[in-house]
């Protein structure tokens, strides 16, 4: 099913371009052409933004609870069926062939041929509060359970991890498309106007496979792309001062640019001098504040040992100390990529019986930490905290090139996979989604990827519909042409 | 409205069968607040309606776009009803209405439709939108009074002569695009702004041209030169600088996707460099445009292309080449072609060709099978997403090698197809003496299965279950009745199923390697394979914590060990001498004759086979078979280059042939003299210096793919089959040349196609004024925004295609001369009410320099810009920590020497982790084809230029250069670095600041010897290095 004709443009073919919108600088034009530009909407629906403060809060479309949202990525695809779904069948079935009709019409990455279904590596157990059914990688996060909403019918069309997470971050398995965080801070703004509004970081030694891309703003105006911040060096590229200029120092250079600046714009008259004036007064503002929030030095030590922290290093548990820091000075996105959970049974890292254990352990302390902290401070119910991957694992044991492997591990799965979310409008302790014994196929109706974003933007305050940007002809949507469907049994 | 005619074509009933999404659209606001814009922001779009006589593209399509074709259009057809072609509103719709009846207005349907006042009836539906306004309806009556005369949308219709149109001033033109300018200027009652100051003017041209700013002395000589043809000197002075190739190939780089990283997860180096080096220095010695595309887009097909030509084809091998283990080679294979029709038809027609991959353009006269079409004409080349980039070219790294290199590989060529021919005579002529042979037992080492199947007189040997990598097959075959003796085997690999492989190719197979023996009778050993050869590594995928070296390494190693193992195998009875194998195809991407040795290379269909494929083993003499024997073949398929997808054989067919006419070829004095020749060339050719570079290559034509249709744009969904060419609105190409790529090249570069000459100047005049006469550069079609002036852009087509002959630097040397371009910058009260945005040039250009020139300009101000030219991409100083790409450990190595101070444009471009201070300043990750670059201002940028290492060092290098010029006198190296930054003579009130800025630095390093010593050997040069950061950072610095 597609509804293409609902997103053409009825009114207009005219291509709208970026330039309009950034040059439209200081004149009112561009709030005017976005007004103009509400092709699907009636004109109070639509976006209107002010190029000059490309990062004005705006209003949510529909009251939410979220203000902020911390969106956790599991590069390379942790194993749901050795963390949240549990399947007594598969441990009956461990070794024996995977049924013929689950493998007709499938493509995999590395299985080949008929491959045996692998039982879960973990034993699992039901939490005491909900009843539901976790495995014994995550002893902390069990705790929290009852907190968390589970969507185990997760569906992509993706197997390979780059296109995979492509389309989960822009919605698109192709590049050239807008992320999920330049899609929300172009819909409301950013209240923190000395910060960054999207801010990325990484942890597990690597990029995520889809590169910076993930976080790219695609064809919306490159001031709402991901600022990539880093734990060791610098937060933000270049944001101290070189070795010699101190802050008095900096300040006073600003100072003369703009003054010097202010006289070319007496005499040339050019609109954009004023604006970067601006930018240079932000980008001071932005020195001192980004530095701050991102020194950890000034937390507790209980904080640091609850989130197992080792300030200097890059660490996706330095990362959630971080979020949370970032949240509670008014950043809207946050988005962690945490490499490291590709395990298909190649080499002891990348396998589940040995890397994986690893992984869950400081992962399970950290998401532990980031829960109970932000509820402490009374901000979880603000925030809203996703945890998922690209894909999920497939119930099969990888049999790489045809031949047994000498770790276990699961291939890419894209058929059914566990995402969970907490927090600001969620409902609590909570399952969506049923799948079959193995947990191959959903025995629900799958939630896709564009339902699942359309039910985070809906959580933020946002309508996947309404939220589109007019390029190459067509209105863009972070849901795409395709239809989506917010799953309103999340939400609280 | 009726339902879809059963005539219609799958697709369609398809989109029929959606429903009606309502689509919430007040056109009425909506109209409203577009024409508020238009009229009061925008006066380009302000053009008053006539109402004197209906022109279609002008007065009607508008009225279709904005109301119908929503609906009735490309995509969604309601009613079978399209208002995208003239044919389709003159037929009867699925109502049997007509529903434009040229000169009869009263009997067309949709006249009937828009004015019916039944609200269920009328067009378009109320839910929809709006009924039509008077005028509109007015319009379209008159319109099919005067016989509904249909228009092309301006852009695909070609460009027309323009007279040069009367102006106010005539004195004022000094080129003849500037009557053009003038007269908008007249009919808006607007005047052009005064002559730029000469400095000015000097700035502009020189960034535009060659990307540098002046140097002092420049700027001296323009100011002192009285000459009357002063301006043509500065012009033709920087057109002849080779700064201007490097300028202008950054623009190329961009549409060309150029970068020297491969893309994707891995993102691993590729060489592609070459190429960044024909554009410079294409763009320096003028080739005329037509050649530079052909050359681009078929430079391997010209007759006696030359190893520059070839390289041009590097153009199209900019497409991603995913790594990702377990990525299907052919999904990106097909990725790879339908990027190069996208990047082909943005970067050099202006058009959005994409959404005809899924539908028919939306609104554009683009149909679904046009996209096939032009897709046929690129699906025929030989690279296959192959981690090794096959095919590539040893482009020698001395040029004055590239001759002899390519007389080499002419020979090798030439003595190639002789031995081909030699072959084939051969292999017609004892095409009869093949007897089939019927295995009649067959096993395979690891969880591969063998099946063997029987089909009248032919005998396959099948695999089933688990096809695993590495699997050795041992096939015995009882020695066939009536033959005696043999002289070579046949060897067929066959896709499981042919007619569907044809159009969505089987995983290939490579015999890594095959051997075979005679067993005499009674002497049968059991039939078992071949012992299991225990590998050492087990698994091929790469281990995380390994380098792409390191790999490598492993791998060699582990193949090493499995040659040894195999080695150490002996098969019972006698084994057979093979000494040749002749494959199937002219350049086969490994050499046949790998299937005789023990690593893991050799003939078959890598990485996929789309068509029974067959090879010849030929042994080195004849042998007789005892009668009751028994052959025993053994097969091993080691080959892991299809990315962790086993290169097994899945269907085998095998043939024996006794003749002594395979046995006298290969001893023949011409055949063993030629091969002792080729090997001599190729050794010859392998001594010259070289980098191995992706290019493209057409596959034998006996090979050659076929396109289908993708239903939905699926790859793996294939529809009809079609035939290469280019979209049917355009006509067709010639009928007596191959639909090729060289075909398609030659009909972009002619008359026939009204949009090359068109997206070719509008791309010179927006690098010079900032917003191309069409402003959306990569959207001429109709749903991008109509050009600015439309007779100027004919004008300029027509001139730089005709008179210029296709010259950039002659069109752009008439640009820069022109009184529009010369125009001050300042932007009057008037213009900014009345164009803002400057798309009337009532004023000069003044746009922030892109990141390039940033980069460039700080190096050159400083002195430390190095003027090397050409070579591998280079390594400047950037943060550590921003190459972190998963399965590959390349490292960013700082360059050394005068290559840390190269222009931007040799900077190492990867795809996944840019350079930052370019990506900064709006650098595009060169993933896909930017045919613009936006720009943008952000707090980001002004980290880089305050703060970068990159940019300290600059300051720091700068004031060393005043130091010696000017030393200790702060108040006149200020003045001299304003000079050298910007051109000019600092303003009073200026140079006060800066120097006021530099007493208060120098009181506090005066006072901090610390901070001081880290910027400099004294407080004095310490304050200055602050001065110099801060004139680095100015707008009139930032700008050009």
């Amino acid at each position: 099913m597609s509804d293409c004709d609902q997103h053409f443009p009825h009114g207009s073919l005219r291509q709208v371009t970026r330039r309009h919108f950034l040059e439209g600088c200081g004149m009112g034009l561009g709030a005017l052409w976005m007004a103009a530009n509400g092709f699907g909407a009636t004109a109070s629906d639509s976006i209107v933004r002010d190029p000059a403060h490309p990062m004005t809060v705006l209003p949510q479309q529909i009251p939410a609870q979220a203000k902020s949202i911390i969106y956790l990525h599991m590069a390379g695809a942790p194993s749901q069926l050795e963390l949240f779904q549990h399947k007594p069948e598969l441990v009956k079935l461990n070794g024996k062939d995977c049924p013929q009709e689950f493998l007709d019409g499938k493509r995999f990455a590395f299985i080949r041929g008929v491959p045996q279904l692998l039982g879960p590596v973990f034993p699992f157990h039901q939490e005491a509060k909900t009843g539901m059914w976790i495995s014994d990688r995550m002893p902390l996060f069990e705790k929290l359970m009852d907190k968390v909403c589970f969507i185990h019918t997760m569906q992509t069309d993706q197997f390979n991890h780059a296109p995979a997470q492509l389309l989960v971050n822009t919605g698109n398995q192709n590049l050239g498309y807008a992320s999920f965080g330049s899609w929300v801070t172009y819909g409301l703004g950013t209240v923190n106007q000395n910060m960054p509004g999207y801010v990325v970081l990484l942890s597990g030694g690597k990029n995520p496979d889809g590169g910076k891309a993930l976080w790219g703003s695609g064809f919306l105006p490159s001031v709402y792309q991901g600022v990539q911040c880093r734990s060791e060096g610098d937060p933000v590229l270049f944001l101290s001062n070189p070795p010699g200029i101190d802050a008095n120092t900096r300040d006073d250079v600003v100072k003369t640019i703009a003054e010097i600046n202010r006289n070319d714009y007496a005499q040339a008259g050019d609109p954009e001098t004023l604006t970067r004036i601006s930018q240079f007064e932000l980008a001071f503002r932005m020195q001192s504040n980004a530095s701050d929030a991102f020194d950890m030095s000034r937390e507790s030590p209980e904080t640091h040992m609850l989130y197992g922290t080792q300030p200097g290093r890059e660490s996706f548990n330095n990362n959630c100390l971080l979020a949370r820091r970032l949240v509670e000075r008014g950043v809207r996105f946050v988005q962690l990529f945490d490499w490291g959970w590709d395990s298909h049974g190649t080499s002891a890292d990348g396998s589940l019986d040995l890397g994986f254990k690893t992984k869950c352990a400081y992962m399970d302390r950290a998401v532990y930490a980031l829960l109970t902290d932000l509820e402490q401070r009374g901000l979880l119910k603000e925030t809203l905290v996703v945890w998922g991957a690209e894909f999920g694992r497939t119930p099969m044991r990888e049999n790489r090139g045809g031949v047994e492997m000498r770790f276990i591990g699961r291939d890419h799965h894209p058929t059914a996979f566990t995402v969970w979310m907490a927090g600001a409008g969620v409902k609590p302790g909570f399952s969506y989604g049923q799948t079959d014994p193995i947990g191959f196929n959903p025995t629900t109706p799958p939630v896709l990827i564009r339902d699942f974003q359309a039910t985070v933007l809906r959580l933020m305050g946002l309508d996947h519909k309404k939220l589109f940007y007019p390029y190459q002809g067509l209105e863009q949507r972070l849901t795409s042409v395709k239809p989506a469907r917010v799953i309103q049994e999340v939400i609280a | 409205m009726s339902h879809a005619s059963k005539g219609q074509s799958k697709h369609t009933s398809h989109l029929r069968k959606m429903g009606r999404r309502s689509i919430a659209v007040s056109g009425c606001v909506f109209l409203i607040s577009l024409s508020l814009f238009k009229s009061k922001q925008d006066p380009v779009q302000a053009q008053v309606t006539p109402v004197a006589k209906v022109e279609f593209a002008r007065d009607i399509r508008p009225i279709f776009n904005k109301n119908c074709v929503a609906c009735h259009g490309g995509i969604k057809q309601a009613s079978g009803l399209s208002f995208i072609l003239r044919e389709k509103i003159l037929q009867p719709a699925d109502s049997g209405e007509i529903p434009v009846v040229p000169g009869d207005p009263d009997h067309s349907e949709l006249i009937r439709k828009i004015t019916s006042k039944d609200a269920g009836d009328r067009m378009p539906p109320p839910e929809r939108g709006p009924a039509l306004s008077e005028h509109e309806i007015a319009l379209l009556r008159q319109w099919i009074k005067e016989g509904a005369k249909w228009e092309e949308h301006w852009a695909y219709v070609s460009p027309r002569a323009q007279p040069l149109p009367e102006v106010s001033n005539a004195s004022w033109c000094l080129q003849p695009l500037d009557r053009f300018v003038l007269a908008r200027l007249d009919k808006e009652q607007l005047k052009p702004s005064a002559p730029a100051e000469r400095t000015q003017w000097l700035r502009r041209v020189s960034f535009d041209l060659t990307g540098l700013p002046p140097t002092t002395g420049d700027t001296k000589a323009f100011l002192d030169d009285q000459r009357p043809d002063s301006f043509e000197r500065v012009v033709d002075r920087l057109l002849d600088s080779s700064a201007f190739g490097e300028r202008w190939a950054s623009i190329w780089l961009d549409l060309s996707r150029y970068a020297d990283t491969m893309g994707f997860e891995r993102d691993a180096t590729r060489t592609v460099w070459p190429y960044r080096d024909w554009l410079i220095r294409a763009f320096n010695s003028d080739m005329s445009y037509d050649q530079f595309i052909i050359r681009q887009l078929a430079g391997d097909l010209l007759p006696d292309a030359t190893i520059d030509d070839r390289v041009a084809t590097v153009f199209h091998r900019n497409t991603q080449t995913n790594a990702e283990g377990g990525t299907d080679d052919e999904e990106f294979r097909v990725a790879a072609v339908v990027d190069r029709v996208n990047t082909t038809w943005e970067a050099m027609q202006g058009v959005t060709f994409r959404c005809a991959q899924c539908h028919s353009h939306p609104y554009d006269p683009i149909q679904h099978t046009d996209f096939y079409r032009f897709l046929g004409i690129f699906n025929s080349t030989r690279d296959w997403d192959l981690k090794s980039e096959t095919p590539v070219l040893r482009v020698p790294l001395n040029r004055s090698d590239d001759q002899h290199a390519q007389e080499l590989d002419r020979q090798i060529a030439s003595a190639e197809r002789d031995e081909a021919e030699q072959v084939r005579r051969v292999a017609l002529t004892v095409e009869k003496d093949w007897q089939p042979l019927h295995p009649a037992h067959a096993a395979s080492t690891k969880s591969t299965k063998l099946e063997i199947h029987k089909t009248g007189d032919l005998t396959d040997v099948v695999t089933s279950g688990t096809v695993s990598h590495g699997s050795r097959f041992t096939i015995d075959i009882p020695v066939p009745p009536s033959v005696g003796r043999v002289t070579a085997i046949r060897v067929e690999g066959l896709p499981k199923d042919i007619a569907a492989a044809r159009l969505t190719p089987e995983l290939g197979f490579v015999i890594s390697q095959l051997r075979m023996s005679v067993i005499p009778p009674n002497v049968m050993p059991a039939t078992q394979p071949e012992p299991e050869v225990v590998e050492a590594n087990s698994s091929t995928a790469p281990s995380t914590q390994l380098s792409e070296a390191e790999l490598q390494q492993q791998a060699a190693e582990a193949e090493r060990r499995t040659a040894a193992q195999e080695a150490a195998i002996v098969l019972p009875g006698t084994e057979l001498r093979f000494s040749h194998v002749f494959g199937d195809e002219m350049e086969p991407f490994q050499d046949p004759e790998g299937s005789l040795n023990r690593d893991a290379a050799g003939w078959g269909a890598l990485p996929r086979i789309d068509r029974p494929r067959h090879a010849e083993f030929v042994l080195d003499e004849p042998v007789d078979l005892p009668a009751g024997g028994t052959l025993r073949l053994v097969m091993t398929f080691n080959n892991a280059a299809g990315d962790d997808m086993p290169q097994v054989m899945n269907r085998g067919r095998f043939s024996i042939s006794s003749s002594q006419q395979w046995t006298d070829l290969i001893h023949e004095q011409s055949f063993t003299d030629r091969r002792s020749q080729i090997a001599a060339v190729r050794q010859q050719r392998q001594s010259i210096t070289a980098v191995a570079v992706p290019v493209m290559k057409e596959q034998d034509p006996g090979q050659a793919r076929v396109t289908a249709m993708f239903v939905r744009g699926n790859w793996l969904d294939k529809g009809d089959v079609v035939l290469p060419g280019v979209p049917k609105m355009f006509g067709q190409l010639p009928s007596d040349a191959p639909s090729d790529r060289l075909a398609l090249a030659k009909w972009m570069a002619s008359p026939d196609d009204p949009l090359t000459a068109r997206v070719a100047v509008n791309r010179l005049w927006e690098q010079l004024f900032g917003t191309g006469l069409v402003e959306t550069l990569e959207d001429f079609g109709s749903s991008g925004l109509p050009p600015s002036h439309p007779e100027l852009l004919d004008y300029l087509a027509l001139r730089f295609r005709n008179e210029l002959g296709w010259s950039t630097k002659k069109m752009l040397r008439e640009f820069v001369l022109s009184a529009t371009y010369r125009q001050d910058a300042m932007v009057r009260p008037d213009l900014l009410q009345k164009d803002p945005r400057n798309r009337l040039l009532a004023r000069g250009p003044r746009t922030r320099l892109t990141a390039e020139m940033v980069r460039d300009q700080a190096l050159a101000v400083s002195g430390l810009l190095s003027g090397k030219m050409f070579g591998p991409p280079v390594m400047p100083q950037q943060p550590d920590g921003i190459w972190r790409s998963v399965y590959n450990q390349s490292r960013w190595q700082t360059s050394q020497g005068e290559d840390r101070y190269r222009r931007g444009v040799y900077t190492f471009w990867k795809r996944t982790a840019g350079y930052p201070a370019a990506a900064m300043f709006d650098a595009p990750s060169r993933e896909v084809c930017t045919a613009r670059r936006i720009s943008t201002n952000t707090p980001l940028q002004a980290l880089v230029t305050m703060n970068d290492p990159v940019y300290m060092e600059c300051a720091q290098a700068l004031v060393n250069r005043l130091n010696v010029e000017s030393p200790n006198d702060p108040a006149a190296q200020i003045a001299r670095a304003w000079q050298l930054a910007t051109g000019k003579i600092p303003d009073d009130a200026d140079a006060k600041l800066l120097l006021s800025l530099y007493e208060r630095s120098l009181d506090k390093y005066a006072k901090d010897s610390t901070a001081s010593g880290k910027l400099a050997d004294s407080p004095q040069h310490a304050a200055m290095v602050v001065v110099a950061n801060a004139i680095l950072n100015l707008d009139v610095v930032m700008t050009k």
